[in-house]
């Protein structure tokens, strides 16, 4: 399983898991998109991911992008090294987000 | 909350499988080729580039054994393209036999499939490694990661001078469907030196727009590399009809060139507001024309759709004969249109099909060089005609016959070395693959300089075999024919190759089901010819409708030359004999009515259709030319199997069934039946076609 949704009140938790491609980016883009309409804190957890590709990352960018106008705090947290070099690696300066 | 895999991997692996296997044909050929050349730096770049490309993308794809595997090999390629390692007969032989490892590789996961041996593989590797002087894994630190590979490839690349290059790489809509991955193309990019990227993410719509299979975030990167811009084009292959792709010496200094991408990031950040205000978030000019400018489409779905236009093209010629028989002009205006239109549809179906045979006798050297080696012959393969174009089916079943033609010319034909140099014959023996179109046949060709057929030997082996009569006196082609029959053989010894008696009758069959001909001609200590005469399509094919009493005939437009009368002044003049006179040309013609034994009345004007074969010009004598006919070509019941000068048979408009006539054959047929003073009297099952297919026809118009 790729990835688990924990409501908590104000706060949307989303943890993922494991390699995040294109396989799973219909899913996760409904769920970042219920995180917002939900309101409050939504959070992406990256603790277990082993790899991120540009369909995850796109999506959380627009999820970032959006987040300011929807007054919702979002917050990317627990990068693991290899995953951020990797992203680094590929131009993605300013990620998780702007 | 559970995750479904969108299930495309399969499907993304098979593009891939597809796309390699063709990778691998040009990286087989341009080994052969360089075994011949092996100073040719370009056939070398040639190799290592396939290599490359087949382990980068490979690894793309999830080939990871494929792609751990081709890299001690890329890395030799490497050694050779820096001058550290000459070609030699080992280097090319240990290539080919991984070559064969990686096709089974590539195939591992398909149901059926042979799997590549492990044992095989780690062995090629071992002596590999020992050519090249490569240290085994683990003593390098060359897969650490982009970084590490950066430096050992970029070194590797070292051929020219390091040079930076400004490279903007905008994935297109499909790329990711397609399974391609940005981030490992960019790690790709960057063993061939130091990369600086920066990801755009301008073009990337509100959430609530974005497609999340689809690709927004476009890349502006910096190379600095030894290697040149076919190398860097490379490894974006497999993804280059889906992407925006520029590689641009980069602008004199990176700093400066920093400054450029600024600025066109700025510039995309504007267009992107633009299309923001026009309405078109987020949109690239992928959404307009699709820039593909091919489309990979399987076979299976390509013949079903030529047999849907063959059946069109039965039911518009019922049209067209019902509209001809209704004197309404709203009809036969439509009618008329319609069959304008199947016609072009049916022209861009079989245009579709035909492929050069340039695939197929490309194969063969890789044959040739591993015959002559195990039979310790020189031999050269040359190809003449690789462009000659034929239909997809027939090229599909051309490998087998071609493969025993040529086992059998280099075992049986090509002489040893010193043989050869004692007849002073040059000792590089040569097979040569041959395809050129002549009407509505190709006619493809083997030939060698070798021992020739030694046809006594034929003619004594067929009257053992109880082939020929003790005192039979055949002609040379009839001699030559025995070699095609089942178990027959010359050869004093079985070999691995040949010898069986097997392989030449297997080329019998294929070749007869494929409705062709073989030729054979032979000149003692000068060499071997086999020609094998093959329709260029066996779908459909353009013809002339012609009449003989009840029965229908379609001749093949390709060979026929034009139509002339024939009177009974005309039949008298000539004194019995059966020539006419065309323009003060004497054309022998044949008459169908007395050569299929039709007993239907005689009209008093005859038409007689003058055909080209390749044994010269002849005339069918038919009662009547009905015009031109699109062709949808039937197989004969398998009782008509061996009846050689009908090809097949259609149905007509009007439900009745006509013979389509091989003109190559009848002429050959007739010409032998009238030397044997058998005139007007064919085999009986040729009347017996005839009778059966006036049969049925009359049935399906008392049906209509």
């Amino acid at each position: 399983m790729p990835f688990t949704v924990e409501r908590n009140g104000g706060l949307s938790r989303i943890r993922l898991q494991g390699a995040i491609d294109i396989d799973c980016a219909a899913e996760l883009k409904e769920n970042l998109s219920e995180g917002l309409r939900a309101g409050g804190r939504l959070c992406v957890s990256l603790e277990d991911v082993t790899g991120l590709d540009v369909t995850a990352v796109q999506l959380m960018w627009a999820a970032a992008r959006e987040s300011n106008g929807a007054g919702v705090e979002f917050a990317v947290e627990g990068q693991a090294e290899p995953v951020l070099s990797a992203l680094l690696y590929a131009g993605f300066e300013s990620f998780p987000v702007r | 909350m559970q995750h479904s895999p969108s299930g495309n991997t399969e499907q993304f692996k098979q593009s891939f499988r597809e796309e390699a296997r063709e990778i691998l044909i040009d990286l087989e050929t341009a080994l052969l080729e360089l075994n011949e050349r092996r100073d040719d730096q370009e056939l070398v770049g040639r190799v290592f580039r396939a290599l490359h490309t087949i382990k980068g993308s490979g690894a793309m794809f999830g080939f990871e054994k494929l792609a751990s595997f081709t890299h001690d090999l890329e890395t030799a390629f490497d050694e050779v393209r820096t001058g550290r390692l000459e070609i030699s007969t080992g280097l090319i032989d240990l290539t080919l036999a991984a070559l064969d490892q990686i096709r089974d590789l590539l195939e591992e996961d398909s149901a059926g499939a042979p799997a590549a041996d492990p044992v095989a593989c780690a062995k090629i590797l071992e002596q590999v490694r020992l050519l090249a002087g490569i240290a085994p894994p683990g003593k390098t630190n060359k897969e650490d990661g982009p970084a590490a590979c950066s430096v050992a490839t970029a070194d590797a690349y070292g051929s020219g001078p390091m040079r930076d290059w400004y490279i903007h790489f905008a994935p297109g809509p499909d790329l990711l469907r397609c399974g391609a991955n940005p981030l490992l193309l960019l790690r790709e990019l960057g063993q061939l030196g130091g990369l600086a990227a920066k990801a755009s993410m301008a073009e990337i719509p509100p959430l609530a727009e974005l497609d999340p299979e689809r690709c927004y975030i476009s890349w502006d990167l910096i190379l600095s590399t030894a290697a040149d811009r076919d190398a860097i084009r490379d490894v974006f292959i497999f993804v280059e009809d889906n992407c925006e792709l520029s590689i641009q010496p980069a602008p004199v200094s990176l700093a400066e060139a920093d400054a450029s991408t600024a600025a066109c990031e700025a510039d995309r950040t504007a267009k992107a507001l633009e299309d923001k205000r026009q309405g078109t978030p987020g949109r690239r000019t992928y959404d307009t024309p699709d820039t593909a400018s091919s489309l990979r489409v399987p076979a299976a779905k390509l013949d079903q759709f030529v047999d849907l236009v063959g059946e069109l093209v039965t039911v518009q010629a019922r049209l067209s004969e019902l509209a001809a028989r209704h004197d309404d002009p709203d009809v036969a205006e439509v009618s008329e249109e319609i069959e304008r239109l199947t016609s072009a549809l049916r022209e861009n179906s079989m245009n579709i099909r035909m492929m050069p045979i340039r695939g197929t006798f490309e194969k063969f050297r890789r044959l040739v060089h591993d015959l002559a080696r195990d039979l310790n012959k020189n031999v050269e393969l040359t190809i003449e005609g690789a462009e000659t174009e034929l239909d997809k089916t027939v090229i599909d079943q051309l490998s087998d016959p071609l493969m025993h033609l040529i086992r059998n010319s280099m075992d049986h034909g090509i002489e040893p070395p010193e043989i050869r140099a004692a007849n002073g014959k040059r000792p590089m023996a040569n097979v040569h693959l041959s395809a050129r179109h002549s009407g509505a046949s190709v006619l493809v060709g083997v030939s060698d300089d070798g021992r020739g057929i030694d046809a006594d030997a034929v003619r004594k082996r067929g009257i053992e075999k109880g082939l020929l009569a003790a005192d039979a006196e055949p002609s040379e082609a009839e001699t030559f024919a025995l070699i095609f029959q089942p178990g027959f053989s010359t050869a004093k010894t079985v070999t691995d190759v040949s010898g069986r008696g097997v392989g030449m009758d297997v080329v019998r069959q294929r070749v007869d089901s494929l409705r062709g001909s073989i030729d054979v001609a032979s000149k003692p200590g000068q060499g071997t010819s086999v020609t094998l005469r093959l329709p260029l399509t066996l779908a459909i094919i353009d013809g002339l409708l012609v009449s003989i009493g009840d029965a229908f005939f379609v001749l093949p437009l390709a060979n026929t030359q034009e139509c002339i009368e024939l009177t009974q002044s005309d039949v008298e003049t000539a004194n019995g004999k059966h020539l006419a006179n065309v323009r003060g040309q004497l054309i022998p013609y044949i008459r169908l009515r007395e050569y299929f034994n039709i007993r239907t009345p005689r009209p008093k004007i005859e038409q007689i259709m003058i055909v080209e074969t390749e044994t010269g010009r002849y005339g069918f004598v038919v009662d009547l030319v009905l015009g031109d006919c699109q062709t949808v070509i039937k197989n004969l019941g398998r009782f008509y199997r061996h009846v050689q000068v009908v090809s097949g048979a259609t149905i007509l408009g009007n439900g009745a069934v006509a013979l389509i006539l091989d003109p190559e054959r009848l002429a050959q047929d007739a010409v032998r039946t009238i030397a044997h003073g058998q005139r007007g009297r064919p085999p009986a099952s040729i009347a017996a076609a005839v009778k059966q297919a006036q049969h049925e026809g009359a049935a399906h118009q008392r049906v209509m």
